[in-house]
C-alpha cells in the first residue's frame, strides 16, 4: 500500500544512510597518519600495487598511507580533467607522456618537481616526455616500455623457421607458416587502431625513417610524411595484410593477446606490457625485435607513465616524499620485477628477474632507440597525428588505402595546423 | 483576486523543491558549460571570442568534417533503432495480448523485459563474443567492417531497450476496452482483422511517444558506442556519434588534447538541435 | 483482467508461443552466456565461449577476485542507497510539481511546466564541470548526496511530464467534494494519491533503471574506494590491456542480479501501474 508516507519515509532513511555514507572523503587527515591517493590508468595493476609495493613504502615511512585510486584507461583523461578543474583529483596523478600531458602542465594541473632529489636520477631524454617548455620537469618517470614480436617458439620449431632479422626473411616466415596452415602466422587485427600504430608501425618503422632522425625531421619540419623513407616505412606496414586472420577487421587486442596465448598463431607484434598475459597458458614465448634495413637495427622505447604532484593536493609532503621515493632501487626493483614488461628509465642498477623481460631488454642493444613517432609535439592540434595514424593505419588494412595517399593524406592533416618548430 | 493569489502561491510551494533541484543541478550546469563555448580558454585567461567557436566549428575541414560525420551517424543509429523497435515492440505486445495465452503471458513478459534492466557493459560484452569471428558464430567482421559497424551497434541497442515500447504497447493494448472487442467479434472479425482494423489505430498514438523518447534517448545516448569502441570510434569513425564526439573533443584521450571550448560548441549544437 | 479470448485455433496457440518462445531464447541466451562464462577460466571462455564449464574450465576464481578486491557489498549498499535515495526523491518531488501544475490553472503554470518537460532532452552529462564545481564549494565533492541530487534533476522532467497525465485524468468531482468539505490542498492531494499510484510506480520504474546503470557520474562524483557504486567498481577489472574476464564477467553478473530481481518480482505491479493508467 502506498501512501503519500511512505515515499516521505523513504527518502528519510535514504537521507539517513546518506549522512552516514556521505560522511567519508578520499585521503586526510586519520589521526596521526596521512593518506595520499594515486591516480593512474593502469587498473589491472591494483593487485600489485596494494600487495605489495604499497606495504613496501609503508613499511619505510611511518604515517604515510597510500591509496591506489585507478580509472579505466578510456575514463582517465576524463575523470583527472574533471576532478583537477573542479578542484580535486588524487594527490599524485599518473602522467600521460608527451603533448597531453603539455596540455596539462599548461592548465597548470601539476607542480613543479625541480627542487626533488629524485630529479638528478633520470636523464634529461627520460624526463624530456614531461617536461615543460621552459624546460621544467613535472613529473617522476617511473617506466618505459619496449615494442617487438612476441613468438611461439613451438610453432618455429614445428613449422621450421627461425627469427627474421630482415624484412624479406620476415615475410618469408610469415609465408611459409600460412602455407604451412595450420597456425595463423599473425596474431594481429584493426579493430583496434592504436596498437597498429604503436605496435606495428611504430615498430618497423624506425628503421625506414631512421629513428630520432626521422622523428626529430618532422618536428622541425625538414621531413615530410611523404618522404621515401616514410612511405617505404608504411609500404612495409601494409606487407604484412596478405597474413592477417580471416575476419581481422574485427578482432581486438584482446582476440590477438588471446589468440596468441591460446597457441594458435605464431607471431604477436605487442608491447613489452603484455609479458604476463602471453605467458600465462605456460607457452614457450620468446620475443625478436623489429627487423633491420641495411644492416642498422631501431628499437622503440617509450616513456610510458611518471607520476606529477597534483596542484590542489592537501597533502604535498607526504606526496612528494612518495615521489622521491620513486627514484630509489627499492621501488624500481619492486616494480619492475612484479610488473615483467616495465622497464626501469633511472640511473640506478635494476635487474630483472623474468627471462622474457630481460630477453626483451636484450633488443635495446645494438640498436638506436627512439620513442613513438608522432605523440611529441606532432599530436597538439586538431587533427592530432596520432590519432590520424591509427585511423589511417587502419583504413590500410581494410581498404585498399595505398602507402603514397595515406602519407599525403596525414601529412596534409598535419600541415593544416602543425608550424614546426624551428 | 484572493483565489489568484492563492493558486499562485500553492503552485510555487509546491514546485519549488522540484524547480530548485532540476534548476541547481541541470539547467545551470548546462548554460555555464554553454557559456564556454562563448570563450577561448587556451591562454591564462578566458577570452571572449563570441560566435568564433561556432564558426571555427563549421569552417575548419578537420572539425566540421567530423561533425556531419556525427550527425549522419546519430541519424543513422536512431533512424535503425526506431525502424526495427517498432514493429518488433509492437509484434511481441500483440503476441502477448492475443489472448491465446494464459498464465504464461508473465513469463514472456518478464523474461523479455530483462536485456533492458542490464548494463550496457554486458551488452556490448556478450554480443561482440557472438558475433565475433574468431570466437563466435559469425564469420563476417560485422564490427570492424565500416558500412556495418553502425548498424550493427544499432541492432545490439535495439535488442537491450525492445522491452520498453513493448511494455508500453502491451498497456496501451490491454487498456483496450472489453466491448470494442466483444463487438467486433459478435460482427465476425477474426483475430487478424481485430488486429489491425480495431487494436492497432487505438494504439497508434503511442508511436508517436515512442519515437520521440527513443530519439532523445539515441541522440543523446552514447554508452553503448563508448562501451565497445571507446571514445574515438571507428573503424574510421564509422560508429562516431555525437555523444562521443562530445566527449572525445571536451575530454581529449590518451593521444588527443581537450578543447573544452569546442567541446561546449559542439554540445550547444546538438542541444540546439535536439529541440 | 481476463480477456475475452478468440476462437483459437490450436495452430494460433503454437504460433503465438513459438514466436515469443524464439524471442525469448534471443533475449535470454546472452545473458546466459555471461553467466555461464563468468565460472570459467580466461582460456575457457575464449576456447568455448558457448559451452557449458567443465571439469578443466571451471573456475570460481572470478568470483574470488570480485570479492576479494571488488568491494562487492559496499558497492552494492552505495547503489541502493543512491538508487532508492533517487527514486523516492523523484517520486516525491515530481507528484507535488505534477500536481500543482495541473490543478492551479494561472498563466505561469504552462511555462514553469515547458520549462521542465525542456530538460527531458538536456544532455546532462554536458554541464559535468560545473556540476562538480557546485559539489565542492557546497562540500558535498565524493559523497552519494551528489550523485542523488544530480540524478534526480535528471529525470525530473520525465517523471514530471508522466505524473502530469495521470494528474489530469483524475475526476474533478473527486477533488470538488473534498474541497466543499474543507479540505486544505495536502488533503486533496492525498485524495487524489490513490488514483495515481499506478503513475508512481511507472516512474519509480522509468528512473531506477538509468540510475542503477550509470556510469559517468559516480566517476566523476563518487569515485573513492567507500562510494564506488556497483557499474562503477565493475570498471576496475577492465584494464588498460587486458580485461580480467572470469572477474569482469562474475562482477557484471552480481551487478545485474538485483536489477533483474527487483523487475521479475515487481513486473506485474509495474504493468498494472501502467496499463490502469492508460485505461483513463
Amino acid at each position: 500500500m502506498r501512501s503519500k508516507l511512505a515515499p516521505i519515509a523513504v527518502l528519510a532513511v535514504a537521507t539517513l544512510g546518506l549522512g552516514l555514507a556521505g560522511c567519508s572523503t578520499g585521503g586526510g587527515d586519520d589521526g596521526d597518519s596521512v593518506t595520499i591517493s594515486l591516480g593512474s590508468w593502469r587498473t589491472e595493476d591494483i593487485a600489485m600495487w596494494e600487495d605489495e609495493i604499497i606495504p613496501a613504502f609503508e613499511a619505510s615511512h611511518d604515517g604515510i598511507k597510500v591509496e591506489y585510486a585507478p580509472t579505466d584507461t578510456n575514463d582517465y583523461n576524463a575523470a583527472i580533467q574533471s576532478q583537477v578543474e573542479g578542484g580535486t583529483g588524487p594527490d599524485l596523478i599518473m602522467c600521460r607522456p608527451f603533448d597531453v600531458n603539455r596540455a596539462w602542465i599548461g592548465d597548470g594541473y601539476f607542480d613543479s618537481l625541480a627542487d626533488l632529489d629524485a630529479v638528478g636520477k633520470f636523464s634529461e631524454t627520460a624526463l624530456a616526455a614531461w617536461t615543460g617548455d621552459d624546460g621544467t620537469p613535472y613529473c617522476i618517470p617511473v617506466a618505459s616500455v619496449l615494442a617487438g614480436f612476441y613468438y611461439n617458439k613451438a610453432i618455429f620449431d614445428e613449422v621450421g623457421v627461425d627469427i627474421p632479422t630482415t624484412q624479406d626473411e620476415f615475410l618469408d616466415v610469415l609465408k611459409t607458416i600460412k602455407d604451412d596452415g595450420k597456425y595463423a602466422p599473425l596474431a594481429l587485427g584493426s579493430a583496434d587502431g592504436w596498437q597498429l600504430g604503436y605496435n606495428v608501425l611504430y615498430n618497423i618503422g624506425p628503421a625506414y625513417w631512421k629513428g630520432e632522425e626521422g622523428r626529430l625531421g618532422l618536428i622541425d619540419g625538414s621531413k615530410k610524411l611523404t618522404d621515401p623513407d616514410f612511405v617505404a616505412a608504411f609500404a612495409a606496414y601494409d606487407a604484412l595484410k596478405p597474413y592477417l586472420p580471416s575476419g581481422y577487421e574485427s578482432l581486438t587486442y584482446d582476440d590477438m593477446s588471446q589468440l596468441f596465448s591460446l597457441g594458435q598463431a605464431a607471431i604477436l607484434p605487442d608491447g613489452s606490457w603484455n609479458i604476463n598475459q602471453v605467458t600465462s597458458t605456460g607457452l614457450d614465448v620468446g620475443v625478436f625485435g623489429a627487423p633491420a634495413v641495411d644492416g642498422k637495427r631501431y628499437q622503440q622505447e617509450m616513456p610510458d607513465m611518471a607520476f606529477g604532484l597534483n596542484a590542489s593536493s592537501k597533502q604535498k609532503e607526504a606526496a612528494t616524499e612518495f615521489l622521491e621515493w620513486l627514484a630509489t632501487p627499492e621501488f624500481e626493483q619492486l616494480y619492475v620485477n612484479k610488473l615483467p614488461g616495465f622497464f626501469s628509465m633511472s640511473s640506478n642498477t635494476i635487474s630483472y628477474d623474468n627471462p622474457l623481460a630481460t630477453e626483451f631488454a636484450a633488443l635495446k642493444d645494438g640498436a638506436e632507440l627512439t620513442p613513438r613517432l608522432a605523440l611529441d609535439r606532432l599530436s597538439a592540434g586538431t587533427p592530432p597525428l596520432d590519432d590520424e595514424i591509427w585511423r589511417i593505419a587502419q583504413l590500410m588494412y581494410n581498404s585498399d588505402l595505398s602507402p603514397e595517399d595515406a602519407t599525403a593524406e596525414l601529412q596534409a592533416g598535419l600541415d593544416s595546423w602543425y608550424t614546426p618548430a624551428g | 483576486m484572493n483565489r489568484t493569489a492563492a493558486r499562485y502561491r500553492n503552485l510555487i510551494l509546491f514546485v519549488l523543491p522540484a524547480l530548485l533541484v532540476y534548476t541547481a543541478f541541470a539547467v545551470f550546469p548546462l548554460v555555464n558549460s554553454v557559456g564556454l563555448s562563448f570563450f577561448d580558454s587556451d591562454g591564462p585567461t578566458d577570452v571572449f571570442v563570441g560566435a568564433e567557436n561556432y564558426v571555427h566549428l563549421f569552417t575548419n575541414p578537420a572539425t566540421s568534417g567530423r561533425f556531419w560525420n556525427a550527425l549522419g551517424n546519430s541519424v543513422e543509429f536512431f533512424l535503425i533503432h526506431l525502424i526495427v523497435e517498432l514493429p518488433i515492440g509492437l509484434l511481441m505486445a500483440a503476441l502477448l495480448t492475443s489472448g491465446v495465452l494464459r498464465r504464461s503471458v508473465g513469463i514472456y513478459r518478464t523474461l523479455l523485459f530483462i536485456p533492458a534492466t542490464l548494463s550496457v557493459v554486458i551488452v556490448g560484452f556478450v554480443w561482440r563474443l557472438i558475433i565475433s569471428p574468431l570466437w563466435g558464430v559469425v564469420a563476417f567482421p560485422l564490427l570492424g567492417t565500416e558500412a556495418t559497424a553502425l548498424p550493427t551497434i544499432s541492432l545490439m541497442s535495439v535488442w537491450q531497450y525492445v522491452g520498453i515500447p513493448m511494455v508500453f504497447l502491451y498497456t496501451a493494448l490491454l487498456a483496450i476496452p472489453n466491448d470494442v472487442l466483444e463487438a467486433a467479434r459478435i460482427d465476425g472479425a477474426g483475430g487478424w482483422t481485430q488486429f489491425w482494423r480495431i487494436k492497432f489505430p487505438l494504439i497508434a498514438p503511442q508511436f508517436g511517444l515512442i519515437t520521440i523518447l527513443t530519439f532523445i534517448w539515441t541522440f543523446n545516448g552514447f554508452d553503448i558506442v563508448y562501451a565497445l569502441n571507446g571514445s574515438a570510434p571507428g573503424p574510421n569513425y564509422s560508429t562516431d556519434i555525437f555523444g562521443t564526439l562530445f566527449y572525445r573533443t571536451f575530454f581529449g584521450s590518451s593521444g588527443q588534447v581537450a578543447d573544452q571550448d569546442l567541446g561546449a560548441t559542439i554540445a550547444t549544437v546538438i542541444s540546439r538541435s535536439s529541440c | 483482467m481476463t480477456r475475452s479470448a478468440t476462437a483459437a485455433r490450436p495452430l494460433g496457440i503454437t504460433v503465438t508461443h513459438v514466436l515469443l518462445i524464439a524471442f525469448v531464447i534471443l533475449a535470454i541466451a546472452p545473458v546466459l552466456v555471461v553467466i555461464m562464462n563468468s565460472f570459467k577460466t580466461t582460456p575457457g571462455i575464449f576456447l568455448s565461449p558457448f559451452g557449458l564449464p567443465d571439469a578443466e574450465t571451471f573456475s570460481l576464481k572470478g568470483y574470488e577476485s570480485v570479492l576479494k578486491r571488488g568491494n562487492f557489498l559496499v558497492n552494492y549498499r552505495n547503489s541502493i542507497l543512491v538508487t532508492v535515495g533517487t527514486t523516492a526523491a523523484v517520486v516525491v518531488l515530481s507528484t507535488l510539481a505534477a500536481w500543482a501544475l495541473t490543478e492551479y490553472k494561472v498563466r505561469i503554470a504552462p511555462l514553469l511546466a515547458g520549462f521542465f518537460i525542456l530538460g527531458i532532452m538536456l544532455p546532462i552529462r554536458l554541464g559535468t564541470v560545473p556540476i562538480l564545481r557546485t559539489m565542492i564549494s557546497w562540500g558535498l565533492i565524493d559523497t552519494l548526496t551528489a550523485l542523488i541530487l544530480v540524478y534526480t534533476a535528471m529525470q525530473l522532467p520525465l517523471a514530471i511530464a508522466l505524473m502530469m497525465t495521470y494528474f489530469r485524468s483524475v475526476p474533478g468531482e473527486l477533488k470538488e467534494a473534498a474541497k466543499i468539505d474543507g479540505a486544505g490542498e495536502l488533503r486533496t492531494l492525498g485524495i487524489a494519491l490513490p488514483l495515481v499510484r499506478p503513475g508512481i510506480a511507472a516512474v519509480a520504474s522509468i528512473t531506477m533503471l538509468p540510475v542503477w546503470n550509470d556510469l559517468w557520474f559516480p566517476l566523476i562524483l563518487a569515485p573513492s574506494r567507500e562510494n564506488q557504486t556497483v557499474t562503477l567498481g565493475v570498471q576496475q577489472f577492465v584494464g588498460q590491456f587486458q580485461n580480467d574476464y572470469p572477474a569482469l564477467l562474475a562482477a557484471l553478473t552480481l551487478g545485474a542480479v538485483p536489477l533483474i530481481v527487483l523487475f521479475t518480482v515487481f513486473s506485474r505491479q509495474f504493468i498494472n501501474g501502467l496499463s490502469a493508467g492508460y485505461g483513463k
